[in-house]
């Protein structure tokens, strides 16, 4: 069998390897015994762990180092760089000022997903409409990828009259 | 030293009689928000803690459910005293590290509570004995709803709640159980079971928690996922595992008593004796010989005994509550000698 290297130091064999099932995706993780230790993963017994939590520090590796030099969040003034060295978001304003990095670390850590819970009173509806346009988008995106031209002109339509209707 | 009051009375979930309380010691849910417009407590300066610790005082005035909790700034208080509100579940240990404008509310019977300025604004708790995860999400959504009418939460349409880590985002929610599970630990299933539960989503932890360890064969299991499902979904996802692992627990201890009844009498009965002989007692020691008395009367070897009894006796021993109750710090030697006394009192009493 091929040897795998460890997801972390790239450089020892991995052999500790975790697997989950969320949603019908599976999610993978392979660590060498050194790394899996410095993870929390090293005791033969495990009182806590957590793949998301886990994905979290790991996703914090693969940042490329141009990031360093990156925008700084319009709410709190901190750059990603600040705000992965703390693991911590800075603002709420963060989760848009760094869409470009959030958003594949939320699809790693929660899957592919849009909120289906509750939301705040105040706004409900401009929520609601919010979640129609994202869900036609994925549509469209889907009915072009396929090819399928005529549903993709008339989801096109659908949203042209959604979004007018949401602004006026 | 505060809260001497509070040492002598048990909070409302520990009376043990929710459904499966022999199992479910307890069940909590927590819902994590954020105020618009302020940086999240880790990165904020104390002007800005103390105004989002206004603005949320100011809410729980309002609310019918909060309005007569108590309030406590947890800066002005010791290390034993926090060390204490985390034994009874009301703070989480990251909270227990301190700081300005750090607050928590509890109501008289601590199933309702909420951290100000903890990793985010405000951590709102709810928890119950046994396995009633619908009835602690119910209470918790109607006090959210009527802080909200006070409060601008920091919301995304795609993201849902904002929080200061993403993992939390979405419904901003954690479901979890405190589960007792002696049987599959002495069956060595225990590892087995704790897999299974990761692959299907859930994750366990220690006794108190986050960065904790297991203790007194306790084991806390939670919804790893906050974004993407609704809460009805992820407490009934929780709650359906859970029962799962209460019914391989009892098939365990059935077992256990059929195939090695001797050697389980013998234990639970040696336990009673150390616990009610001893005159030194580490918490560690104390926690183990609970544990198999805990079991021996869900199995009912042991008459006089119920849930509750049980239930306040672990909470006796932890060492923040004994120096609470006695008011002032004790070394460890003068802890495990009260420590000692008291369980040996209560076991008395019951008998």
């Amino acid at each position: 069998m091929r040897k795998m290297l460890c997801q972390v130091c790239k450089i020892r064999e991995a052999n500790v390897h975790l697997k989950e099932i969320i949603g019908g995706e599976v999610r993978e993780l392979h660590l060498c015994d050194i790394c899996a230790k410095e993870k929390g993963l090293g005791e033969p017994f495990l009182p806590s762990f957590s793949l998301p939590e886990l994905m979290l520090g790991l996703t914090d590796l693969e940042i490329p180092s141009s990031v360093e030099e990156g925008p700084e969040c319009s709410g709190c003034g901190l750059s990603y760089e600040d705000v992965r060295k703390k693991g911590k978001l800075g603002c709420s304003l963060c989760y848009q000022s760094f869409r470009e990095y959030l958003n594949p670390l939320l699809e790693k850590i929660h899957g592919k997903v849009y909120h289906s819970g509750k939301v705040p009173k105040k706004g409900k509806k401009e929520y609601r409409l919010d979640k129609k346009v994202y869900g036609l988008r994925e549509k469209l995106k889907e009915a072009v990828r396929k090819e399928e031209y005529e549903k993709a002109a008339e989801l096109r339509d659908e949203l042209r009259k959604l979004e007018k209707g949401g602004r006026a | 030293m505060k809260f001497q009051a509070m040492a002598n009375t048990a909070s409302r979930w520990l009376k043990g009689d929710g459904p499966e309380a022999g199992i479910v010691f307890s069940c909590r849910a927590r819902l994590a928000r954020s105020l618009e417009g302020f940086p999240f407590p880790p990165w904020a300066e104390e002007s800005k803690l103390r105004r989002v610790s206004e603005k949320i005082l100011d809410a729980i005035k309002k609310s019918h459910y909060l309005k007569n909790a108590r309030i406590i700034d947890v800066s002005e208080l010791s290390s034993t005293e926090r060390e204490f509100l985390l034994e009874k579940h009301l703070i989480s240990l990251e909270f227990t590290k301190g700081g300005r404008f750090r607050f928590l509310a509890t109501e008289e019977e601590e199933m309702l509570s909420l951290m100000i300025n903890e990793e985010d604004h405000l951590r709102l708790q709810t928890i119950f004995s046994g396995l009633q995860l619908t009835e602690a999400w119910r209470l918790i959504d109607r006090v959210d709803d009527e802080l909200e009418e006070n409060l601008d939460y920091a919301f995304l349409s795609r993201y849902g709640y904002l929080t200061a880590c993403p993992t939390n985002a979405g419904t901003g929610m954690r479901a979890s159980c405190m589960l007792h599970l002696p049987a599959l630990v002495a069956a060595r299933k225990i590892n087995d079971i704790l897999k299974s539960i990761s692959q299907l989503g859930l994750v366990a932890r220690g006794l108190y928690g986050e960065g904790t360890e297991a203790q007194g064969d306790f084991f806390q299991v939670s919804n790893q996922l906050t974004l993407g499902l609704k809460e009805e979904e992820i407490i009934d996802h929780v709650e359906r595992i859970t029962h799962r692992v209460v019914e391989q627990e009892k098939k365990a201890r059935e077992a256990l008593l059929k195939r090695n009844g001797i050697q389980i009498r013998n234990e639970v009965g040696r336990a009673y004796g150390i616990l009610a002989g001893a005159h030194l007692m580490s918490s560690q020691e104390a926690l183990d010989l609970l544990s198999k008395l805990r079991l021996g009367m869900c199995l009912e070897l042991l008459p006089g005994f119920n849930v509750q009894t049980l239930n306040e006796l672990f909470f006796l021993v932890t060492p923040a509550q004994l120096q609470i109750r006695e008011g002032r710090g004790l070394s460890p030697l003068s802890r495990d000698q009260l420590r000692a006394r008291l369980i040996r009192e209560k076991l008395s009493k019951v008998r």
